[in-house]
């Protein structure tokens, strides 16, 4: 009998029931893990897990999370366990502290089985620039199409039935966009919801914590875990916070939903357009009103360079600590300014150096105004444009991305002009730091892409119940890949 | 030609707070390098800064007493560079809305007061300190995150004697108000100087030279002035004066060129965004200023209204401790006067000889207020409580409790010391009638008999008035 294949609450009541321990789960993810040949994992934690696991305190069997594998992304902190951002100038960098995230999880019993890979650094959404390469989709038996970034480990692992969820990080896209790629439910709350401490800052300002899970309530179970006021994040937020889990079952009748009406007719894909419609015939009819809104198209398709130039800029300032003197390994050099120079310089890859260049020029004393804080101005155009929707509207809804997973060979991540409205939108959730979740709409051949429900900051309850609600229209959740639908 | 010297400083103080200015770890100076740190003083990948509520109290009270306005909302920048001493590769300051700005000090000076603009005062957080060696250089992190304030002036000083002033006056506001130290010698108080000269009479600025490495009050005075001859000998020959960073050099008292400058670093600044800005509450900004500890003038107001004359008061607050001694011993009711003379006086002499603060001072203000209100009750002589005081200084118990132990209470009962009186003067009747000859000497005979008999308990002061009254009636 497997068990990471079935849902958290499955797994909950198995262990209640008897039927099984959390070390005979933990050795069930440590063998999936091993096995695993989508390249989703940094670092195994075969020996850390089995022996937290025996440290597992019995009179805490009641919370959800107690016993149950789970992936971490490699840019989290944790103690005593490399960390490498799947950058090779983090190569043998052991943290000594872990990352809240991780603590809370650890709190509630979580055991942490693998380090997942990702774009370097979380710079990329292909899932194919970590220090280790390609990671595969594992929808895709030809491994000839990607499963998308930067969040790629968590996404595989979740997908193959390898944990039943996956932490990882959402600075665009990066959880989101995967999410629909690989069949998951893939959620970003509100930013300061969950405590960012201990996650590798790429872009501060649009950096969330994001998770993976088979299905909506999964996710309303691991928000119940993580969310919260860190003192040691100053930007997380003191509002309280609610039972997650409460509002579930929520009819979603007389709920009012957007449609940006620019998005949907950006996209081509058949599949993609039927399965939407379909989607939303079946809210209309248990009562929800769902209405086209637009929005001026220009504003959009400004929302991609806008994303780059600020997470660039911020980018290169947060990576800056990397310099073979603090941190990273140190090549030689006849003063300081060569040991940081050479040390980057071999450090980084090529794209991770574009960006950085990207950045330090928008933050240029001469370019500042018309590159970077022209961005930022951009990025409240582009925020108060959304505002302004959810203001008389209850969510966003929208593809989640114009295609299901594309092709590997067809990828780059080299900032193409391709900017297309419908693959680079979803950063204005970011931007605004709404709670925004993608889930599983349906499938184009075998491959799977996903419906993207964005709400107002801290309705991260309102949110979640009309998720439920569509996900129950699909009736696509618990979704494995190895299994087929 | 007649040049006049334009000169700025740039001060920066430490201040000594219990935690950093963005983490939890401690705030020290000479522990053992690298044992005062944590993770958010490192700069490990994924730390955040919080930022330290205190070190904004501190800002708003020394913004406050430069005449400074204070801004509302409180936000920090990122400045990035990099740097061996530097942790994060950037340091977290106020570069775009500086707490404190255009405020001023009025200095005393020989050719009278004069005010100094200020621009502006913002926060930072410290680097690491460094220690270079022929083949290596040492990181010490103890220092990195401690909070800073930086303070810059106008370019109104113009001459060395205005710099020191001026430098003196924010040593002595910061150390008043419990924000650092102050200390040029331990680098809890460091000072750039920005100079440039002109033509007297005219307005437009000439080549500016900055001076750094400077370590004491009167090292800026003469490195400016030392920088002032240089510069004018130069233009009087028709030179020109290079943009360049300068040290002061102790030995030979010069400045030497460090480094020519060349363009200016673009630190590419940008808001620090894991700290949204805070706004200051009209009621959080009042009573950080109304709990502040008092300046030196105000000090020096409330003194003159205890009846300390200027020399006194003067000497009470050239150490921000002793005066607190003082104000803490005051406390008690004693008389102010008498307890001043003995702070500035018995005291004094005591931190001088042991070379010692008065923070190490073995008797309490509470106990040096005790014995000075014995001597008021005229329960102990001055002689007595001398050697009270030198008792404590051994053992610092409570003088009350020294005088039972000793059993030596002056006996300043006047019933009793009147029997006393009287069985003496009767036992001498010679000196009554010596002193009535004129024979002023018999009267100290008669109290010395007095003191004698009493194992010199007698309260002298009331035994000569009761002696004097004795014979009188005879």
């Amino acid at each position: 009998m497997r068990y990471m294949n079935l849902s958290i609450r499955e797994i909950h009541d198995a262990i209640l029931k008897g039927e099984v321990t959390p070390l005979e789960l933990v050795k069930e993810a440590i063998e999936s893990c091993k096995k695993d040949d989508n390249n989703s994992f940094e670092y195994i934690c075969e020996k850390e897990a089995l022996e937290r696991v025996n440290k597992l305190d019995p009179s805490k069997k009641d919370s959800l999370l107690f016993g149950i594998p789970v992936v971490v992304k490699d840019n989290y902190s944790t103690k005593d366990i490399p960390t490498t951002g799947s950058s090779n100038i983090l190569n043998n960098y052991v943290p000594i502290f872990s990352s809240e995230v991780v603590l809370r999880l650890e709190k509630a019993g979580a055991i942490v089985v693998a380090k997942s890979t990702m774009d370097e650094l979380a710079m990329g959404g292909t899932g194919t620039t970590g220090h280790l390469g390609i990671t595969y989709n594992p929808w895709d038996k030809s491994k000839t199409h990607l499963i998308g970034g930067s969040s790629c480990g968590s996404a595989s692992s979740v997908a193959a039935g390898i944990v039943p969820f996956s932490i990882g990080s959402d600075t665009g896209d990066s959880v989101r966009k995967p999410a629909s790629f690989s069949a998951l439910v893939g959620f970003k709350p509100s930013w300061g919801r969950i405590s960012r401490f201990g996650l590798f800052p790429f872009a501060t300002s649009l950096d969330h914590v994001a998770y993976f899970t088979r299905n909506v309530d999964d996710s309303a179970i691991v928000l119940n875990v993580l969310a919260g006021r860190d003192d040691k994040d100053f930007s997380s937020s003191f509002k309280p916070v609610e039972d997650y889990t409460a509002r579930l079952n929520e009819p979603v009748k007389g709920k009012k939903i957007a449609v940006i009406k620019e998005i949907v007719e950006s996209i081509s894909n058949v599949a993609i357009k039927e399965a939407f419609n379909k989607n939303i015939t079946a809210l209309k009819e248990q009562g929800a009103i769902v209405e086209p809104v637009s929005i001026d198209s220009k504003l959009l398709k400004a929302i991609y360079p806008t994303y780059i130039l600020i997470s660039c800029a911020e980018s290169t300032s947060n990576n800056a600590n990397l310099d073979g003197i603090k941190f990273g390994p140190r090549e030689p050099g006849e003063s300081f300014e060569e040991i940081m120079t050479n040390t980057r310089t071999k450090g980084f890859s090529r794209l991770i150096k574009r960006r950085f260049v990207i950045g330090g020029y928008s933050l240029l004393r001469e370019n500042q105004d018309k590159l970077f804080v022209r961005a930022q101005k951009c990025r409240r155009l582009i925020v108060n444009a959304f505002n302004k929707i959810l203001e008389n509207y209850d969510a966003i809804y929208c593809p989640a991305s114009p295609t299901a997973a594309p092709l590997i060979s067809g990828s780059s991540d080299t900032l193409s002009d391709e900017y297309l409205i419908a693959d680079n939108y979803m950063a204005f959730a970011n931007m605004g730091g709404f709670p925004s979740i993608t889930l599983p709409l349906g499938f184009d051949g075998e491959l799977p892409f996903g419906g993207n429900l964005t709400g107002k900051p801290f309705d991260e309850s309102g949110v979640l119940s009309i998720a439920k609600v569509i996900e129950n229209a699909t009736g696509l959740k618990d979704l494995v890949a190895k299994e087929g639908k | 030609m007649e040049f006049e010297a334009v000169i700025g400083l740039e001060i920066h103080v430490e201040m000594k707070t219990k935690s950093k200015m963005f983490s939890s770890g401690p705030v020290s100076y000479g522990e053992d390098p690298n044992t005062k740190v944590n993770i958010v003083d490192m700069g490990f990948p994924g730390v955040m800064p919080v930022v330290n509520k205190q070190a904004v109290i501190n800002a708003i009270r020394v913004s406050h007493a430069l005449h400074m306005s204070i801004d509302d909302t409180v936000m920090f920048e990122r400045k990035n560079y990099f740097y061996s001493d530097l942790p994060k590769g950037y340091q977290i300051t106020q570069q775009f809305r500086p707490i404190g700005s255009n405020g001023y000090l009025v200095l005393n000076t020989s050719q009278g007061e004069k005010k100094i603009g200020i621009e502006r005062l913002h926060m930072e957080e410290d680097t690491c300190k460094q220690l270079h060696s022929w083949d290596f250089s040492l990181l010490d992190y103890n220092r990195a995150g401690i909070p800073l304030i930086e303070i810059v002036s106008r370019p109104d000083i113009r001459t060395g004697e205005e710099a020191a002033k001026y430098v003196e006056k924010i040593r002595s506001i910061v150390s008043f108000l419990d924000v650092s130290d102050g200390k040029m010698e331990e680098g809890s108080l460091r000072c750039d100087v920005n100079i440039s000269l002109r033509e007297k009479g005219t307005e437009k600025f000439g080549t500016k030279v900055e001076i750094k490495n400077l370590n004491s009050i009167a090292n800026i005075q003469k490195a400016i002035d030392f920088e002032i001859s240089r510069q004018s000998i130069i233009l009087d020959f028709g030179g020109v004066i290079e943009q360049e960073t300068r040290r002061f050099d102790e030995g030979s008292k010069e400045t030497v060129l460090m480094r020519v400058k060349t363009d200016a670093v673009d630190y590419k600044y940008f808001t620090e965004p894991n700290i949204a800005p805070i706004k200051l509450s009209k009621e959080f900004i009042e009573e950080a200023i109304k709990t502040s500890p008092e300046l030196a003038e105000v000090k020096l107001e409330r003194y003159k209204k205890l009846g300390l004359n200027d020399y006194d008061s003067s000497l009470l607050i050239a150490d921000k401790d002793v005066s607190n001694y003082f104000d803490e011993a005051s406390k008690s009711g004693a008389n102010p006067k008498l307890l001043a003379n003995w702070v500035i006086g018995d005291v004094q002499s005591i931190l001088n000889k042991e070379g010692i603060s008065i923070k190490e001072f073995k008797i309490s203000p509470s106990y040096l207020s005790e014995l000075v209100l014995l001597i008021e009750q005229g329960k102990v002589s001055n002689k007595q409580a001398r050697e009270m005081f030198a008792k404590m200084l051994e053992n610092p118990v409570s003088p009350k409790k020294l005088l039972e132990e000793s059993g030596t209470s002056l006996i300043s009962d006047e019933e009793t010391l009147k029997a006393i009186v009287k069985e003496v003067v009767d036992a001498n009747e010679q000196s009554v009638i010596d002193y009535k000859n004129g024979k002023d000497r018999a009267l100290g005979f008669i109290v010395g008999q007095i003191m004698k008999k009493t194992q010199g308990k007698a309260n002298p002061g009331l035994a000569s008035k009761l002696v004097l009254e004795e014979i009188n009636r005879r």
